[in-house]
């Protein structure tokens, strides 16, 4: 544990609590704007599908660390995989297994 | 509550094995944990750790991620108003999506005086925090090991998308979330990935305009 590590999750939890407490404290104090309110609901769609790009198109997994490269990066088309195993069953469970199951899939054809 | 209680577990080891896929003790994995208590944010911070992000970079996106509980919180706010700080800052603390949900379902249709009230989101939350922590401290211990061939940091980007696919209720969320891949994807390159905050507010922005211009 380093102490740069102390620092960002410590700030990152100070940050998240002073979201959640924002109005159970402040609600004498101040009201959200409108225009707020509304784009609040396209943050998680929004935010959630700029987060999974480096995810998926970044970085190697596992297992060419342990086993070496490929030519075809497995992860996108894990990362599609599961998004079809999520629109037949609309379940998160189903959807990581579909996913996992073809980078392994996908890797263990290319050597 | 009970109903809610086990849809967290797989969620709750998530949280607390890819930490260690990446390096991170088990106590490091749990300090998010215990710190935030905010699943989806724990796993964005240590993926963004992970790759050496600004530290900028990584509070803006554990803000953005945990920008509903502002919506959340002043849902709640009136029922808990004549709390003392302590209880109000504690409950803040415990705020999750599973406590929001029965609050703001039950609250309404109950007559309750403020200690009932209070007992009501004490009970939920200490049962869903005493699981969320057992879980993420078993997660760790068990992703210690396993060996790193599995990839299970993979599932970081995985559970992310079953959690983005489940927001997609009408078009304007759709386009939010197409614009949001297309421009962090055109960023990828960018330093202190800054394509993921501008992917970010690119695609809240197109999701506004859409509602806008289709009302």
């Amino acid at each position: 544990m380093t102490q740069e590590f102390i620092i960002i999750v410590a700030l990152a939890g100070l940050v998240t609590l002073a979201l959640k407490s924002a109005f159970i404290e402040g609600q004498h104090y101040f009201t959200l704007p409108k225009w707020f309110v509304d784009a609040l609901e396209f943050v998680p769609p929004a935010v959630l599908c700029a987060l999974i790009i480096p995810g998926i198109f970044k970085g190697e997994v596992g297992l060419i660390a342990a086993f070496g490269a490929v030519t075809i990066d497995p992860k996108p088309i894990a990362a599609a995989v599961a998004a079809l195993a999520f629109f037949m069953t609309k379940k998160t469970i189903p959807t990581l297994t579909a996913g996992m199951a073809s980078l392994y899939l996908v890797y263990w054809l290319q050597i | 509550m009970l109903p809610l209680l086990p849809g967290i577990i797989p969620f709750g080891l998530i949280a607390g094995f890819t930490p260690v896929s990446f390096g991170y003790t088990w106590l490091d994995s749990w300090m998010g944990s215990l710190l935030m208590f905010a699943g989806a944010s724990q796993l964005a911070a240590y993926q963004l750790m992970n790759e050496d992000a600004s530290i900028w970079v990584i509070l803006l996106t554990v803000a953005a991620i945990n920008l509903r509980y502002v919506l959340y919180s002043a849902s709640i706010a009136p029922h808990l108003a004549d709390a003392n700080r302590t209880t109000r800052l504690l409950a803040g603390y415990g705020l999750t999506d599973q406590i929001y949900a029965v609050c703001h379902r039950d609250y309404p249709i109950h007559n309750w005086n403020l200690n009932e009230r209070i007992a009501y989101y004490t009970g939920g939350t200490l049962l869903l925090w005493g699981l969320w922590q057992a879980c993420t401290v078993v997660g760790a211990f068990v992703g210690q090991v396993i060996p790193v061939f599995w990839s299970l940091e993979f599932m970081i980007p995985l559970t992310f998308l079953a959690l983005a696919l489940n927001t997609l209720k009408t078009r304007a969320h759709r386009v939010a979330a197409i614009t949001g891949a297309i421009v962090s994807f055109a960023g990828l390159n960018l330093p202190y990935n800054l394509g993921l905050i501008l992917g970010g507010l690119a695609g809240i922005l197109a999701g506004v305009l859409f509602r806008r211009v289709n009302q």
